[in-house]
């Protein structure tokens, strides 16, 4: 059995690859064939992926879609090449295609030295992006985020802003002990289950036949837990990403907690809490209060800042609270609500990184306080800078209003996690805040005297043509999914509803999940 | 066209509008403000033939929206009596402040940013009234709530309008984290959020009826009709263009509150009940008494408005909606009426605010002087016009169910009387007393007309029997109820004179205790002590202002010192030091630049595949 479409699934991770090395070599081109070759290697996982988008048989529930298999020389393992989509990866297929797609055509008209081995690079981490979402062998899901998380590393330290060098390497070591402590938690899945595959449904159904037992599967997810929630900023352990974002080339700010980051979130989502639950239901009191610690003191933590790329950055680890949150509720609608909140994330945070960059070069500082008055002269930059704030605190009519919402619907569900639900909700006042200060300080009142000196250059001026194409692409995804949120939520719905099953028939959770605070303590002392 | 359809026109148009004119009319202000205009006039047409298709019964529709699990969300629309009535008001006021826009914002730099704000502004609020659930009302509720930040921030360059237009968003929000998790819970109590269900629901099982959900709701109330103690962002929110503050902040996104509260007034028990009429009351006594220390024209109709809003609040809270929603439509007229007055005041003066440099604006602005005298005595509750009507139910339900009230609301009208008289006297009569004033001319004739169609709907708004049909059968039930209940003709006979009296003590002692044309205020010159204290307006916004400054914001900086130097310095950086001291082997992994650490990771993989192979 051929299916045609798979052929386009594995191109749309071969294709920027390709493109990648072609640039790698590609010194001597014109600016012209650069940005062709780049257009090419964005361009087509983006066309890829809405057309898999419009083939997707949401039939298939508990299956994938375009599925292939191929050999590696590995087969002793139980590892292929095993390629498909499913209703909750497709939506994340997607995000990659968009976001990857924007910020190509952000960097390709970026000045950056090496122009050619900054593309290249940004586009071996697209092909790991599409790689990751478009694994169903749980190896190759890991081998694709190493595969893009190694450019990242390599395109801060080298292409970076202040600080670059240390920031880089907290971050290689910071990310890299969470992909070693998630890689392990993958191995050891793989081995204590006795499965003889890497392939996520094979794996699912040999476990719902041989159920591990309780110790092994906390202590194995403890392992993802952590890994994944190192990989996504999870209190305590986000101190890499503000620092990382803040200097970060923009492409790769873009990529990264655009899409890359939220590679933790669906190792939990799809692997982690369906394949673990008895661990998930151990480690709740743990996720939830972490969860909390995103939302209230990093959020708080926000509100502090005084410069435009670490505040994004700070609110960026604030809004995974949420996700976590939504994974913790253990359920068909909080699992959704971290999904609708992640895909939504992606977008809205990539456009803040990439308009921030804008800002920065009219204003040429990210001091909050040194700025003012710059709608005046950028009233349609103002206008993407406000929406994409608006989008970020969760104003309805952009997605992560539905992911934010589902989230807290999701808490109130039960009375295990009802409790939540105020704690959590303060979030949209502290988002609010730093939200609404970001933008009347940069764009409201009268420029401060330094940047009043620059008024009249040439610099400030409004968005350009290059910097508007891409900011509009993903505002308009973040109002697509606003106003029609059913076009995640329909096939994710059908293929959670697979996965996450009432949470009632766990007696772990409900005996763990009923007394969150007193297990809390038990698990810090 | 099916009434469905209509209503849908009646939402889609202006954001049609607003998209419009914010892809191509940028720059081009005039056709922006006539696309506006346009669509506002087509809303007003669509929204009449869906009411009038309405016939008894109302018009229902519902999407799904959203479903994950048991969550399902729905849109949908619900045009029932009330909806109606509100419709009605509110593209009809909408349009006539949109005309009056056109005079008013002709010379503006951003006039296309404006009428796009405006036509946001309707299409929210449009859906406010039609949402058939919670949720529905929510995601409009937080939008007229970005509408409102937008237009209060048009001024971009002044420090009010940056201040007013973030702090009325952020309190909004506050408010608005009750009302979010008012809905939450209710879900899942309820099963569903639709108005209808939920209704029926509590009909069968009135043991259903919540007092912890209900109180949560009304913290949406409490912040969009800016009641206490989330007042404080009306007044500032003057900031913003005079229309905005008349169509926004007094005729329509205010009165949601009120609404809002009479489209779930069967999920309130009593408890929730009287609080809302006792936080009514005291705010419409406060407000009162706040607008006495303010001399910015704009401002002291704010605190009028909060205080009218406190009277709707009041009667709702006493148990008669119909006469909430009543008193909602007639203030919307008046109060609108006296905005754009304000407005047209404002332009003729050439942007001066200040009532103690005016002066004399009945001779140069005679149109809009008369008019705005109508505006005053229909506030005041005079026989006859719009406000009498409804205040004199509002007064008479107070005094039929609680003594006290009655009388607060009392000396609320009668502080209405002096407030809006020293209003009056001050700004329109008399000689002029600033260079403005006295070169003031009168206003446009699109703005003129608005002002004349309002003015003679506060003269007759109030009468029921002329309204069309279709509108009002809340408001005639509540009136029937009243006049009904026990002890109405003896009360009515009170509320006459005493209300009659509350007017009549107030504009004339307005008159002669601050005088015709007067050039300061009396009250500052004579009882500094006294005006200084209303001018506190009980230190509600140095007590907020105090806790961020000092403890939110210092809490913040705490936590984020913490974060950097605790976190990453000595726990993170300490054990990675740890680390280090481990061993050699770890240690040139850890210092070793860069690049060698991707190649000793890619080295690994590639190990990793051998061995893999060999095994093979």
């Amino acid at each position: 059995m051929f299916d045609p479409n798979a052929t386009v699934l594995l191109a749309a991770i071969l294709v920027p690859l390709f493109a990648g090395v072609v640039l790698a070599f590609g010194s001597g081109y014109t600016g012209g064939m650069r940005r062709g070759v780049a257009l090419g290697g964005f361009g087509y996982p983006l066309v890829a992926a809405f057309f898999l988008a419009f083939r997707f048989d949401p039939a298939q529930v508990g299956a994938y879609n375009f599925e292939s298999k191929l050999a590696t020389g590995l087969d002793s393992f139980g590892i292929y090449l095993h390629l498909g989509l499913n209703g909750i990866s497709l939506p994340l297929f997607l995000l990659a295609g968009v976001v990857g797609f924007a910020a190509g055509l952000y960097a390709m008209f970026s000045n950056a030295e090496r122009p050619h081995l900054y593309l290249a690079l940004m586009l071996f981490m697209q092909s790991g992006l599409m790689g990751t979402f478009a694994s169903v062998d749980i190896f190759f899901f890991y081998f694709f985020h190493e595969f893009a998380l190694i450019p990242t590393f390599i395109m801060i330290a080298v292409w970076g802003g202040t600080g670059r060098r240390t920031a880089a390497m907290e971050m290689t070591i910071y990310l890299t002990l969470g992909a070693m402590l998630s890689l392990l938690g993958l191995v050891s899945l793989y081995v204590t289950s006795g499965a003889e595959s890497f392939s996520l449904p094979e794996l699912r159904d040999y476990l719902a036949t041989h159920p591990l037992s309780e110790t092994l599967q906390a202590n194995i997810f403890g392992l993802l837990l952590f890994g994944f929630g190192i990989l996504v900023s999870l209190f305590p352990f986000h101190s890499w990403a503000p620092k990382g974002y803040a200097s970060a080339p923009t492409g790769t700010a873009m990529l990264h907690a655009g899409v890359l980051k939220k590679f933790g979130l669906y190792g939990l989502l799809q692997i982690g809490v369906p394949l673990l639950p008895v661990g998930m239901a151990h480690w709740f009191p743990w996720l939830a209060w972490l969860a909390l610690g995103n939302i209230i003191i990093i959020g708080l933590v926000t509100i502090a800042q005084r410069d435009l790329k670490l505040m994004l950055g700070y609110s960026s680890v604030m809004h995974m609270g949420y996700a976590f949150l939504g994974i913790a509720a253990f359920s068909v609608v909080g699992a959704g609500g971290a999904l609708l909140m992640m895909v939504a994330h992606g977008l809205s945070v990539a456009l803040l990184f990439m308009l921030s960059t804008c800002i920065y070069h009219r204003s040429l500082t990210f001091d909050l306080g040194a700025m003012g008055g710059l709608a005046v002269k950028a009233p349609v930059l103002c206008a993407f800078f406000v929406a994409a704030s608006m989008a970020s605190i969760g104003l309805p009519g952009f997605g992560n209003f539905w992911g934010e919402f589902t989230i807290f619907m999701a808490l109130a569900e039960t009375e295990f996690t009802r409790w939540l639900v105020l704690p959590a909700a303060l979030g949209i006042i502290i988002s609010a805040i730093y939200g609404l200060r970001a933008v009347a300080n940069i764009f409201f009142g009268k420029p401060k005297a330094e940047f009043a000196a620059r008024w009249d250059s040439d610099e400030v001026k409004d968005l350009q043509g290059f910097e508007k194409t891409p900011a509009m692409i993903l505002l308009a995804a973040l109002v697509v999914i606003g106003i029609f949120p059913r076009l995640v939520s329909d096939r994710a719905d059908a293929e959670l509803g697979g996965l996450y099953p009432i949470k009632e028939s766990l007696p772990q959770f409900e005996t763990t999940a009923g007394t969150p605070a007193v297990s809390g303590k038990e698990q810090t002392h | 066209m099916t009434p469905v359809t209509a209503l849908t026109l009646t939402l889609l148009i202006p954001l049609a509008s607003a998209a419009g004119i914010a892809f191509f009319l940028r720059r081009r202000g005039g056709l922006a403000s006539t696309l506006s205009v346009a669509a506002a006039a087509l809303l007003c047409i669509c929204s009449f033939i869906a009411i009038n298709a309405r016939g008894d019964a109302a018009i229902v529709a519902s999407w799904d929206w959203l479903s994950f699990g048991e969550f399902k969300v729905s849109m949908g629309f619900l045009l029932d009596d009330v909806a109606a009535t509100m419709l009605a008001m509110v593209s009809f006021v909408g349009l006539l402040i949109h005309v009056f826009s056109l005079g008013y914002m002709k010379s503006d730099k951003a006039q296309a940013r404006f009428f796009g704000g405006l036509s946001i502004f309707m299409f929210s609020m449009i859906g406010i009234i039609l949402a058939d659930n919670l949720i529905m009302i929510f995601v409009f509720w937080e939008l007229v709530g970005f509408s409102s930040y937008m237009l209060i921030g048009h001024y971009l360059e002044t420090e009010e309008a940056k201040a007013a237009s973030k702090k009325a968003f952020i309190v909004n929000r506050v408010g608005d984290l009750g009302f979010l998790i008012g809905i939450v819970l209710a879900y899942w109590h309820f099963g569903t959020t639709d108005l209808t269900k939920m209704e029926q629901l509590t009909l069968g099982h009135p043991e259903l009826v919540n007092a912890g959900i209900a109180a949560f709701l009304i913290c949406g109330f409490i912040g969009k009709s800016a009641q206490f103690p989330l007042h404080v962002w009306l007044p500032d929110a003057m900031a913003g263009p005079t229309p905005v503050s008349a169509l926004i902040h007094a005729a329509t996104m205010v009165a949601a509150g009120i609404y809002f509260l009479i489209r779930i007034s069967f999920l309130l028990p009593v408890e929730v009940l009287g609080f809302v009429a006792w936080l009514g009351t005291a705010v419409a006594v406060y407000a009162g008494f706040c607008a006495y220390a303010q001399n910015d024209i704009k401002r002291i109709l704010a605190y009028s408005t909060l205080s009218q809003l406190g009277y709707m609040a009041a009667a709702f809270g006493l148990g008669y909606p119909g006469i909430a929603l009543f008193h909602l439509i007639t203030h919307a007229f008046f109060k609108a009426l006296l905005f754009l007055g304000a407005g047209s005041v404002i332009h003729g003066c050439h942007h001066e605010q200040d009532i103690f440099k005016m002066g004399g604006l009945l001779k140069r602005m005679p149109i809009t002087a008369i008019t705005f005298a109508i505006g005053v005595l229909a506030l005041c509750g005079v026989y006859g016009l719009a406000g009498f009507y409804s205040k004199d139910a509002i007064l008479i339900a107070g005094g039929l169910e609680k003594t006290v009230i009655f009388i607060l609301l009392t000396l609320g009208a009668f502080l209405t009387a002096g407030y809006m008289g020293r209003l009056f006297w001050v700004a329109f009569l008399g000689a002029p007393k600033s260079d403005a004033a006295s070169h003031a001319k009168e206003s446009p004739l699109t703005m003129v007309i608005p002002l004349l169609i309002l003015a003679g709907l506060s003269v007759v708004g109030g009468m029921i029997q002329l309204w069309p049909e279709g509108l009002g059968a809340l408001i005639r039930f509540d009136l029937e109820r009243l006049h009904h209940a026990e002890g109405y003709s003896a009360m009515h006979h009170d509320v006459l004179i005493y209300g009659s009296a509350a007017w009549v003590v107030g504009l004339l002692g307005a008159f002669f205790f601050y005088g015709v044309g007067a050039k300061d205020d009396r009250l500052a010159r004579i009882a500094p002590s006294v005006f200084a204290f209303l001018k506190a307006r009980l230190w509600f916004d140095e007590i907020y202002g105090f806790y961020v400054s000092q403890v939110q914001d210092r809490f913040a900086a705490i936590l984020s010192f913490l974060d950097v130097f605790l976190l990453r310095g000595l726990i993170i950086r300490g054990s990675a030091g740890l680390v280090g001291i481990l061993g050699l082997g770890v240690r040139t992994l850890h210092v070793g630049n860069l690049h060698a650490y991707v190649y000793w990771f890619l080295g690994g993989l590639l190990l990793f595949w051998a061995f893999v192979g060999t095994v093979l």
